[in-house]
């Protein structure tokens, strides 16, 4: 019982560089269970190598991660049981088709075959990745690509989701129904914490959300308390500095 | 209103080589470095000897400058397409017509090393045409420019054929049997060309070849000369033009990775789990990925053209020996099987205690796909060799080797993994992974050497009692599948993250962390030279007349020591071993001496 009370992610002062450049220095991130977790940041800002360091995926510097209390690090077996993982650009079994991926890796986990065969099948339905029975992953479109990435996520039936830029890419239908999964995974209990530079998704899904820029957390709490009066975007600009950007510079394509 | 710009010629080729140099520039770091200095060095040693033999051994100049041709032919296919540092794809969008683009990517293609080293190699056409007075000079010089452009285009040629036509399974597998029969030719063809009483027509032979126009326009009356030269000039052109129109067309093929076409809807995934499950998505990839459809080829092809070269001049002695030779190859072909599939591998990290499952299940695979036709192979060879004393040999290696295989091919790719383009980020090029092809290859050697030495106890059990070799066989092949996986899965379940992120991220700079770029120029050109040729004492030289001796075999094939008067024949084989095993020691022992001795030293 006592993991109820734990929070579903806890990552503590993750460091990270890649020789001289840091990516990640000093990180503190608490992601609360049942919450819909939004992290965001420039491009570059470190999101990606945070969320590889919390789930296991990369090796950090310094600092540890925890998943409902249990230690990424020191307990990798359990801690990977609890998450389903969607991360950026890696590559999947890419010469099986969407229902060999989900049903090689379900039987992989130890889910009965009959089980695997009954979520395979609905995860490809919802996802629209029906019509695809021939196609191969190597052959599919970048959206394809996240929507197997997502269903493999969700096969096992995890407590907490780890997403890396989930709707790049993706079609605004898909979208707004991968939308709809997220959010009736969240109200059963679940949590998930997304990254992403759109705000105005962000703002619209997270209940809570973390700004990072430079490799540091710049603003971390509820949305209410991030944004205060204005909009996301508005308090993500004030805090990861407004950059002069526009068009004064090319003038040749206006002319 | 911004103007149509159409970039002309000159300044496309001259910005095409800028970007080939700086784009080699930066890949000049750590083990690339190294690999260029040591191409170059022993590339550069090669080019001299080639002018040496213009100079001292004339008749052997073409024959020796065909040896440079099907580099040029083969290099590419045996390392996966070639260097693709500027992919067509790239300039797809540039307002100008493919011939133009296949000019100016031709100008880039001279921006690199090879070029130039075989320039130098070709300087032998000028020295050779010395002997023929100032104007033999003139006609070697522009044969030798000539003699280069058609080289070069002739490579580019064999890889947009390959980067085209090879979609589907079979053509991948025809690419695999002619790169094994063109090893195996380069081991044992010699043997054909001795039964067919080759000197005869080989001085024509290699002059027809576009290696030996050069030497023929030479050695030709100056009319005749000038018009070799001038049709070498209309096939250059004929060559740009077709390598143009396949450019054009690899552009607009959307093909990605090597996809054979597939038929139906695959049939479904066997209701298990763990290693079987594991063990059926790994059979599906063998038969899915024209890159292994085509190495597996090359594997077999190689086992089967081998032995049978060697029975034009009437010895059968290697025919009963073609399925271990095909678990070797076949071992040595599949020994980068985690660097094959790329950062898939964190789906393994992710799914709690997968990772056993997944080094038995390749096992699994492997052991399916290379042991039936090594059985195969033996039973038919040895049954038509109609040697029965290779029995026992036979029969107490095969399960040596294929367990051996199965143990050592999963153990390399955990601990010696070459990471390449990941599968769904590769270019139009279906057999090139994007994994550095010296590292692929020296693993490659690596896998030669440890999968026989797994049977070396079996081979000492037959030489007490056949019998027991058998029993031997069967004990240490279960012994080394099973112990060499166990290491293998102990391995990715500690430094998995490791690999993973060595495909990612490519190799972590550490400072501190002595690699082989860091070895001294000489040593690392010796370990080269060690790793390319310390076989050839070693097994044809050294082990196959030792073993030759003991059994009795009255052949002496290509094997030195058995044509020396008995009383140095075992000297020869001892020498021989002890030179092949000193080379495999300096080449592997210098680098962790080096490396020990530096960290010892921090």
């Amino acid at each position: 019982m006592s993991k109820n009370r734990e929070p579903a992610l806890r990552v503590i002062g993750l460091r990270k560089a890649f020789g001289d450049h840091v990516a990640v220095d000093d990180i503190h991130l608490t992601v609360p269970a049942g919450s819909f977790y939004g992290l965001v940041g420039p491009n570059g800002a470190g999101k990606t190598t945070t969320l590889a360091m919390a789930v296991g995926l990369l090796r950090p510097d310094a600092g540890s991660a925890e998943i409902f209390g249990v230690d990424v690090w020191r307990d990798p077996v359990q801690a990977k049981a609890l998450i389903g993982v969607l991360p950026d650009g890696n590559a999947m079994p890419e010469r099986l088709t969407g229902r060999e991926v989900l049903t090689y890796l379900g039987q992989l986990r130890g889910l009965p075959p009959a089980v695997v065969a009954e979520r395979t099948d609905e995860l490809l339905r919802v996802l629209e990745l029906d019509s695809a029975e021939r196609t191969l992953v190597i052959e599919y479109s970048t959206g394809m690509r996240k929507k197997i990435g997502l269903a493999v996520a969700l096969l096992h039936a995890p407590r907490l989701l780890v997403l890396d830029e989930p709707f790049e890419a993706v079609d605004p239908v898909s979208s707004a129904m991968i939308r709809t999964i997220l959010r009736g995974f969240v109200d059963s209990g679940g949590s998930v914490i997304v990254s992403s530079h759109v705000m105005a998704l962000v703002e619209r899904l997270c209940d809570h959300v973390g700004v990072i820029s430079d490799g540091r957390v710049v603003a971390a709490g509820p949305l209410a308390d991030v944004r205060g009066s204005g909009t996301l975007e508005d308090a993500f600009v004030d805090l990861v500095g407004a950059r002069t950007g526009g068009m004064e510079g090319l003038a040749w394509l206006t002319s | 209103m911004a103007h149509l710009l159409t970039p002309g010629q000159a300044v496309l080729a001259r910005n095409m080589i800028r970007m080939r140099l700086a784009v080699m520039r930066n890949s000049l770091r750590g083990d690339n470095a190294s690999n260029l200095y040591t191409g170059v060095s022993l590339g550069l040693v090669l080019a001299l000897a080639t002018i040496a033999v213009a100079v001292l051994w004339p008749v052997h100049l073409p024959v020796t400058l065909a040896v440079w041709l099907s580099g040029w032919i083969f290099g590419p296919i045996f390392v996966g397409g070639g260097s693709e540092a500027l992919r067509p794809e790239y300039f797809s969008m540039l307002p100008a017509t493919p011939g133009r683009i296949a000019a100016a990517l031709l100008a880039g293609a001279f921006a690199g090393p090879a070029p130039a080293v075989n320039l130098v190699a070709l300087l032998s056409l000028p020295v050779y045409g010395w002997r023929f007075g100032p104007a033999g000079v003139l006609v070697g010089l522009a044969a030798a420019v000539l003699t280069l452009v058609t080289m070069v285009m002739i490579s580019r040629v064999v890889v947009a054929l390959i980067g085209l036509f090879v979609r589907s399974r079979a053509t991948a597998a025809a690419v695999g049997v002619v790169t094994g029969t063109v090893i195996a030719l380069c081991g044992n063809g010699w043997a054909p060309v001795a039964a067919l009483g080759g000197a005869s027509w080989s001085p024509l032979f290699v002059r027809v070849l576009p290696s030996g126009w050069g030497v023929a326009a030479i050695e030709a009356p100056w009319f005749l000369a000038l018009a070799i030269l001038a049709a070498n000039a209309a096939v250059i052109a004929l060559l740009l033009a077709a390598w143009s129109g396949l450019l054009a067309r690899r552009v607009v093929s959307a093909a990605r990775g090597g996809v054979p076409p597939r038929r139906g809807t695959p049939r479904p995934l066997p209701a298990a789990g763990g290693a079987r499950i594991a063990a059926a998505k790994e059979l599906r990839v063998w038969g899915r990925d024209l890159v292994r459809v085509q190495l597996l080829a090359t594997a077999l092809s190689f086992a089967v053209v081998m032995p049978l070269l060697l029975v034009t001049i009437g010895a059968w002695i290697m025919v009963p020996f073609t399925g271990l030779i095909a678990i070797v190859m076949g071992a040595a072909t599949s020994a980068n099987l985690y660097g094959s599939d790329g950062t898939a591998l964190w789906l393994t990290l992710m799914t709690p205690g997968a990772e056993r499952a997944d080094v038995r299940g390749r096992q699994l695979a492997w052991l399916v796909v290379v042991g039936p036709a090594a059985l195969a192979l033996s039973l038919a060879g040895t049954l038509a060799s109609g040697l029965t004393w290779a029995w026992p040999w036979v029969l107490g290696l095969l399960p040596a080797l294929l367990g051996g295989g199965a143990g050592v091919v999963v153990l390399l790719a955990v601990t010696s993994l070459v990471p390449g383009t990941d599968p769904h980020r590769r270019g139009g090029n279906p057999l090139s992974t994007g994994a550095d092809e010296t590292a692929e290859t020296s693993l490659a050697w690596l896998v030669l050497l440890a999968v026989p030495a797994t049977a070396l106890p079996a081979a000492g059990a037959i030489l007490l009692n056949p019998w027991a070799g058998v029993v031997t066989g069967v004990l240490t092949g279960v012994l080394s599948a099973w112990g060499l996986g166990r290491i293998a899965y102990r391995r990715l379940e500690s430094h998995g993250v490791e690999l993973l992120n060595l495909m990612k991220y490519g190799p972590a700079p550490e400072p501190g962390e002595p690699t082989t770029a860091d070895l001294p120029t000489h040593h690392r050109i010796g370990v080269t030279i060690s790793y390319l040729i310390a076989w050839l004492p070693l097994f044809p030289q050294g082990l196959a007349p030792l073993v030759m001796k003991v059994l009795g075999v009255e052949e002496r094939v290509w094997f030195l020591a058995l044509y020396l008067p008995p009383v140095w024949q075992w000297p020869t084989i001892i020498f021989m071993i002890a030179i092949g095993l000193l080379m495999y020691g300096y080449a592997i022992l210098t680098p962790m001496r080096l490396s020990s001795s530096s960290s010892a030293t921090r």
